[in-house]
């Protein structure tokens, strides 16, 4: 039998749960989410976890910039630039213990403007994914020459 | 946790911000060889007037102390930029700038 003062507390508890996304920002935290994406050794396992199986479409619409030669491993500097409307846009390389580097969720209504540092501890390929608001995915590559690793090696 | 310098101006209704992690950003591997501790950021979400304008996962590969450059729509001087860093272990600092 459920007395008075049980059912409010119940209640109220699942009013604290029913509001507690609301104030959470209503954001992705794909560190959460897909915490398997951020564990893939090679781009292409990452690139499925995070994206799912479907085609990648190259494109030119992604722009990124990328040394051809880094000097330092340990601070390179990429800008990705984009005027398409898109959702999600990770950067994955094959020089690191892990994949994923880092993905960006773009709030709706901003462009793709971003600038950043990574680490490569060898020479390799950097691929760009790209998420579009109508569900597309495309990417983008380039292969950074690393001379001086970065992570310590 | 990491200390953070931002910076962000308005210019033609688009505000160009540019911030600064004090952080060493080294995963599990990296820490071993350099004798240091596991730390990295792995969430970075700024806001204004409680909209997100910005949000990145990041893992330890990023490099150290990392540097971030990014513009958006939708703000105007005077306007206060939140951003809100989460660490690996779960930890949460914000820090806050009045775009200019």
């Amino acid at each position: 039998m459920m007395n008075r003062r049980k059912f409010f507390g119940l209640s109220a508890a699942a009013l604290a749960l029913a509001v507690a996304p609301v104030t959470s920002l209503r954001a992705v935290d794909f560190r959460t989410t897909k915490p398997k994406a951020w564990e893939a050794e090679k781009s292409v396992d990452a690139i499925k976890e995070m994206f799912g199986s479907a085609g990648l479409k190259k494109s030119d619409k992604i722009k990124m910039k990328a040394p051809d030669l880094a000097e330092n491993g340990g601070s390179i500097p990429i800008t990705l630039t984009s005027k398409l409307d898109i959702e999600t846009i990770a950067l994955f390389q094959d020089a690191n213990p892990r994949a994923a580097t880092v993905v960006f969720s773009v709030p709706e209504g901003q462009k793709v403007d971003y600038s950043f540092r990574i680490k490569m501890r060898q020479t390799a390929v950097i691929t760009i994914v790209a998420k579009t608001r109508d569900g597309q995915l495309l990417t983008t590559a380039k292969e950074v020459d690393v001379s001086i690793g970065g992570c310590g090696g | 946790m990491a200390k953070m310098k931002i910076k962000a101006k308005v210019k033609n209704g688009k505000v160009k911000v540019k911030a600064m992690f004090r952080s060493l950003m080294a995963d599990k591997e990296e820490a071993e060889k350099k004798q240091v501790p596991v730390e990295y950021i792995s969430r970075i979400v700024a806001t204004v007037n409680d909209k997100i304008v910005f949000e990145a996962s990041t893992s330890g590969f990023m490099s150290e102390n990392p540097l971030l450059k990014f513009t958006f729509t939708g703000a105007k001087k005077g306007d206060k930029l939140v951003f809100t860093l989460t660490d690996h272990t779960g930890k949460t600092k914000t820090g806050k700038k009045k775009i200019k």
